[in-house]
């Protein structure tokens, strides 16, 4: 049999192509009806919207950081303010990334839209709650855009007292809006976590979810549990820079590493919240374009868990030259090895479902295999960190910068990144030019390598984090990374072009371009408002051996073997026994 | 096993190890155990980073195939297999644990009879204490012996880090934190002669160069010291220097010289090196711009408004007192962020400061600022 074709005597299943008053982008028109939308799908749209639009912020910041460096003396930011300035730039780079895009991006741009398709669900549990969720994560915008009008945010995004508690800058409305996108995050991981527990169809039991829906939950479950710790502490910081009451600030008698503990009770779960999706994203990804069964299926969905919990276990590392008891700081080590573990048993099985696979190298796979290389960096050089005696020396250097880059960066950005090329098609009901996106992978891959590998090496020869300027001997490593970053910046911009050309230029996308088996591939592209008429036959989310390449049509489509639904013979008028009585 | 990190530089060309070097000079008893132990970790990532990295670009090659074509196989999983990759690993990491937290502890074990230096952190100036009111920015030590730093910080958190020595602790407002080294070797041979003679003429009367010279003041040659926890406006600069010396003769000559006003050196001009060295600079100008805090410029025997709308003439004991406690009296218009000096300046150093800001003001207190250009050539 050829590759591609049709094997004859058997049916096609495919939904077709949704008519505009089906089509959720056309259903209803006018602003208001996307202001006021219940619909997962178009709230899903907005939060891409918005967390592109903080990306892009974000992003802009991070260049005039590099471009800064660019010399040791300092390139961009002159005169008697340049430190502030760069203090500043720094900051909210870090802070918008983490609160504004990072944190949402994933679960709620990507999980809004996917998580009731994947479970063949109609929308979420609770849709005013999602709506809810949006506006808060506006308010908070808002209030980092006030902060950075009023005058400025200078802290770094972690907040440390007593710095915090004595600058001028306004930490409180930077604080509130962390507060108030702390609630975002909230509502979206209940939301998440009813709709999973209440709302499948019948047959999705649940080792039959995807697990992208695996790690949604299990990002929920951090979600609802660590941040409330950071609106607590977030609200004493707050109380101690008003009132005083002495719970952080020396000078009353608090203690500033009390604030780092509370700090990184939710900041480290955080790091899980910004990169389980992100697994879930690859976990997807390569066994689709593998055209593959996932491997170890279920020691993957453990593992997510698994993180989920040992994440809340191991905050301590990020204080190792604090002033922690020398046996705090070692088990919190020991604690910290535990948690790469799980990590690596998601490397080895997605190496292993490729393993024999049919690779297609689209582009959302050029994305996945560049992840995997680059969190693989990440993950190994938390390593070092995590062992005791060398993390002292790498602390809050440049390497902490590099390793976190490749895992927030390397990781979660570029997974999301092969996540929106991925389901595109499905949002927008399009395709976009595959030789653009794959230039894109290419150019972000390498981007991104020349900007970061230099820091680790910046690091260890221990150029210290957040300076504005720096000592010449620094300088030819600083301009590698500021070139890397150009092109890293070309990269996505490219990346961002090839996606909003495909929106006018773009050839209209099949039900399913890329072969994959779970359930959002069995709706149109764009889905109906309703996602499904009834509930969904539930099968096996990675059994792709039904699913055939339809060359004339460019799509792929489920097949099933022809069977007889009714019997074709009028079956005789009198009962054969009556004969026999004859 | 000591082998490891000594043959990496060679694997990569002497060139290429120069520009690229992976570590700065190894000085101290910490620094061989902690690059050691490093680059163990780095080759056991390489061991597994290189077949991850080496299967991940094969199998994409090897299986890519056109669409519609189905996978060779479609194992489901291999429990013995999954079993295996996920204990294995988990015995690298208890080494690199237990190695990790040995190295650890005898990072925070001080010594008895180690040589004890207080160290006072302060938005962005470092006062090393060497005992009998000698307070310098630099920290100075011995070699082959196990210096002791009792650090407490004036305002926020700040962090001491010698690259060298592989040594950093943070350093907690409210609670001393303590860390201990014992270096190796000296940064290198004292310049002396001529080449220490025309740094010191062509750096006189600015705060010393030390990235420009690559030698102290003294001609000695250095490690850096860093401030590693962001601490507002110029953490960047928050920069000093390690200085390790051959003799405990040596060392206090350095000491005896550093220690107060010798009796050739005029007020004003001890005043000046004070203000130069003693991180004034990073909020007071001499030219009359405007920093953190006012300019001296003109400031003595000004009358100048406070915060609280009352003013005041700044005389002596004004200047005494703005020293000592400086959040007392706040000049209008900046904020009460300046540390206090109580402790930290003898009366000799006060009055010598004064002598130097006199100079800035033209000597004659009844006209205020009124811009004398040529003050500062009087204090050459």
């Amino acid at each position: 049999m050829s590759a591609g074709s049709i094997p004859s005597g058997s049916q096609i299943r495919d939904p077709g192509y949704p008519t505009p008053s089906e089509n959720y982008l056309t259903n209803s028109k006018g602003i208001l009806s996307w202001m006021f939308t219940l619909d997962h799908k178009r709230i899903g749209v907005m939060y891409l919207i918005g967390v592109t639009t903080a990306f892009g912020v974000a992003g802009l910041l991070a260049m005039l950081i590099r471009l800064h460096l660019f010399q040791p003396d300092g390139m961009i930011f002159q005169g008697e303010e340049a430190n502030n300035w760069y203090n500043q730039v720094f900051t909210l780079h870090g802070a918008i990334m983490v609160f504004l895009f990072i944190i949402p991006s994933v679960p709620a741009a990507l999980g809004n839209f996917l998580v009731p398709i994947m479970l063949g669900a109609k929308d979420v549990a609770f849709p005013r709650l999602n709506l809810c969720s949006f506006y808060l994560w506006v308010f908070g915008a808002l209030f980092f855009i006030s902060a950075l009008c009023a005058s400025g945010l200078d802290t770094g995004w972690t907040f440390y007292t007593p710095y915090s508690t004595t600058t001028d800058s306004s930490v409180i409305l930077a604080t509130s809006g962390a507060f108030v996108l702390g609630f975002s995050s909230i509502f979206t991981g209940l939301n998440f976590i009813v709709t999973i527990n209440t709302m499948r169809p019948p047959g999705m039991i649940w080792f039959r979810m995807p697990l992208f829906l695996w790690a949604t939950y299990a990002t929920s479950i951090i979600q609802v549990l660590a941040t409330p710790v950071l609106g607590i502490t977030l609200l004493l910081l707050i109380a101690e820079r008003t009132m005083h009451i002495g719970i952080f600030d020396p000078e009353y008698n608090g203690d500033p590493v009390t604030f780092q503990h509370f700090f990184w009770f939710y900041s480290h779960p955080a790091v899980y919240i910004m990169i389980l999706p992100a697994f879930g994203i690859i976990s997807d990804l390569i066994s689709v374009h593998s055209h593959k069964r996932i491997f170890g299926y279920r020691f993957i969905a453990y593992s997510s868990i698994a993180i989920a919990l040992l994440g809340f276990l191991v905050w301590g590392h990020h204080m190792f030259t604090a002033g922690m008891s020398s046996l705090t700081a070692i088990i919190f080590s020991a604690l910290t090895f535990t948690v790469s573990v799980p990590s690596a048993i998601k490397v080895f099985n997605w190496l292993a479902t490729m393993y024999k696979g049919s690779i297609s190298l689209t582009t959302p796979m050029c994305y996945a295999i560049s992840f995997i290389f680059l969190f693989t960096i990440g993950g190994l050089t938390g390593l070092h960190l995590g062992t005791l005696a060398t993390d002292v020396h790498l602390h809050d250097t440049y390497f902490v910068v590099a390793h976190f880059h490749y895992v927030m960066v390397g990781g979660t950005l570029v997974a999301f990144l092969g996540g929106v090329f991925h389901w595109w098609p499905k949002m927008f009901g399009k395709m976009y030019s595959e030789l653009g996106g794959r230039i894109s992978a290419g150019l972000v891959f390498a981007g991104f390598n020349l900007t970061f590998l230099p820091q680790f090496v910046l690091g260890s020869r221990g150029m210290p984090r957040r300076y504005a300027t720096y000592d010449p001997e620094f300088a030819f490593l600083h301009q590698m990374s500021t070139w890397g970053s150009l092109l890293l910046g070309i990269g996505i911009l490219l990346a961002f072009v090839v996606l909003v050309c495909s929106l006018k230029y773009g050839k209209r996308a099949p039900a399913n371009p890329w072969g994959g088996a779970t359930l959002e591939w069995e709706c149109t592209s764009p889905p109906p408002f309703y996602n499904f008429e009834r509930a969904p036959v539930v099968g096996d989310p990675y059994d792709f051996s039904n699913l055939e390449w339809d060359t004339e049509n460019e799509r792929y489509v489920t097949i099933e073997p022809e069977r007889e639904v009714v019997p074709e013979e009028q079956p005789e008028a009198a009962p054969v026994h009556a004969e026999d009585s004859n | 096993m000591f082998s490891l990190n000594k043959n990496l530089p060679c694997l990569l060309g002497d060139e290429f190890a120069s520009k690229f070097q992976w570590f700065p000079e190894a000085a101290s008893t910490f620094s061989q155990e902690n690059d050691w132990l490093f680059w163990l970790i780095t080759w056991i990532c390489v061991l597994f980073f290189v077949p991850i990295a080496g299967c991940l670009f094969y199998f994409s090659l090897k299986y890519k195939k056109p669409k519609g074509e189905k996978a060779e196989s479609n194992t489901a999983h291999n429990t013995p297999l999954e079993l295996a990759w996920s204990i294995l690993p988990s015995f690298f990491l208890v080494g690199m644990f237990v190695i990790g937290a040995k190295g650890y502890l005898n990072q925070r074990t001080v010594p008895d009879g180690a040589n004890d230096i207080r160290v006072e952190a302060a938005k962005w100036k470092w006062d090393m204490d060497y005992g009998s009111g000698v307070i310098n920015p630099e920290l100075h030590i011995l070699i082959n012996e196990p210096t002791k730093l009792s650090m407490r910080s004036e305002d926020v958190i700040h962090s001491l880090f010698i690259p060298a020595f592989r040594a950093k602790k943070d350093i907690v407002p409210g609670r001393y934190n303590h860390m201990w080294f014992e270096a190796t070797k000296t940064a290198g041979k004292r310049v002396v002669g001529k080449k220490l003679a025309d740094a010191q003429k062509e750096n006189a009367g600015q705060v010393w160069n030390y990235d420009k010279w690559q030698f102290t003041e003294e001609g000695y040659r250095f490690f850096d010291l860093y401030c590693t926890e962001y601490c507002g406006k110029d953490h960047s600069v928050m920069q000093s220097v390690v200085v390790v010396h051959e003799t405990e003769d040596d060392l206090n000559a350095w000491i005896k010289k550093v220690s107060k006003r010798g009796s050739d050196v005029s007020p004003e001009d001890w005043g000046e090196k004070l203000y130069l060295r003693r991180g004034c600079t990073g909020c007071h100008t001499v030219d009359g711009a405007k920093r953190v805090g006012p300019s001296f410029k003109g400031t003595y025997g000004s009358v100048r408004p406070l915060a609280d709308g009352s003013t005041v003439k700044a005389d002596e004991n004004y200047v005494r007192e703005s020293i000592l406690y400086p959040k007392s009296k706040v000049a209008a218009g900046y904020q009460p962020v300046m540390p206090s000096y109580k402790g930290l300046l003898s009366d000799d150093d006060i009055d010598s400061i004064i002598a130097y800001l006199k100079t800035l003001s033209g000597d004659t207190p009844a006209t205020p600022p009124a811009g004398n250009a040529d003050t500062e050539s009087t204090t050459k």
